[in-house]
């Protein structure tokens, strides 16, 4: 992959941290930082029909990452999520429920150094 | 919130781009920037290359990607893009679309094309593939969108892939939409 500067590494994000409400951690501002990717969760306030086929088509592309070995990793969470994984042989990455951007930073660094 | 901006997926994530073409680690910050900046809410797309030919994918053009089975597999992202669109135009949110341009798929204004493209890759980097037009995912989304009587949103395309990638003039014509006149 010469002249590629891909990190390897893919975080799922609850969408409510890539759009944080004011005073909320900043998620994506703490991934971008740190070297990871992000594939955004639907956001809660969509419809369940709406939803279901975004979380499908997230599952989908996970599986993609995960057979090529791609480090990830979970940060907030997403109701159907785990459901959807499973449907694609995958389990649900190591996670995090962020209060705080120094925490989940560290957190991706665990998780980077496997 | 001043809008909502459906961008493509490998904005949030270079991980996703064809072998070669990731321009930093993951989030590619000039153009997500701008749009937190001014409160824009983001919705990420998904890549439609990604999960169709995978990451070991080769550099592509329009005509190799044109075929019954990746239009059926863009129409079923298309359909779940839309229904999110719809979700907004409906809750009468201004909502933008940030495509790539030069993307076989994902191209806004520019794409990629070249009937006699096949066979052994023996293609120079650079070749002019370029040629005006949308991705054919951008097709399928507006097509999805007119079916559901859904005004397509303004777009514009990064051109971070382009030879004549300006960042300036690409975060200039990122406002422009932002504000309405892009």
């Amino acid at each position: 992959m010469e002249g590629d500067l891909r990190s390897f590494r893919v975080a799922l994000v609850a969408s409510e941290l890539v759009n944080p409400e004011a005073g909320g951690v900043d998620a994506l501002a703490v991934i971008e930082q740190e070297g990871w990717g992000a594939m955004q969760l639907p956001a809660a306030d969509y419809p369940d029909e709406v939803a279901a086929p975004l979380l499908d088509q997230v599952a989908e592309q996970t599986e993609e990452f995960a057979r090529h070995g791609y480090t990830l990793a979970l940060v907030g969470s997403r109701a159907g999520l785990e459901q959807a994984l499973e449907r694609y042989g995958l389990a649900v990455p190591p996670a995090i429920e962020p209060d705080a951007a120094d925490q989940l930073r560290e957190f991706l660094a665990e998780v980077a150094a496997g | 919130m001043p809008g909502v901006a459906f961008v493509a997926h490998c904005l949030l994530n270079q991980n996703s781009k064809t072998d070669g073409g990731a321009r930093c680690p993951g989030v590619y910050s000039p153009l997500v920037d701008e749009l937190r900046e001014r409160g824009w809410r983001i919705e990420q797309m998904p890549c439609p290359e990604l999960a169709f030919t995978g990451l070991n994918r080769f550099w592509a053009v329009r005509e190799q990607y044109d075929t019954t089975a990746f239009r059926r597999h863009c129409r079923k992202i298309a359909a779940a893009v839309a229904g999110a669109i719809e979700v907004h135009v409906a809750r009468g949110d201004d909502v933008i679309l940030v495509g790539i341009d030069g993307s076989p798929s994902m191209g806004v204004h520019v794409t990629s094309s070249d009937p006699a493209r096949g066979g052994r890759p023996e293609w120079p980097d650079g070749a002019p593939e370029l040629s005006p037009g949308s991705g054919i995912f951008l097709e399928e989304l507006t097509a999805e969108l007119a079916e559901r009587g859904v005004t397509a949103p303004r777009a514009m395309g990064v051109s971070h892939q382009l030879p004549t990638h300006d960042p300036s003039e690409e975060r200039a014509q990122l406002v422009a939409l932002m504000e309405g006149s892009g």
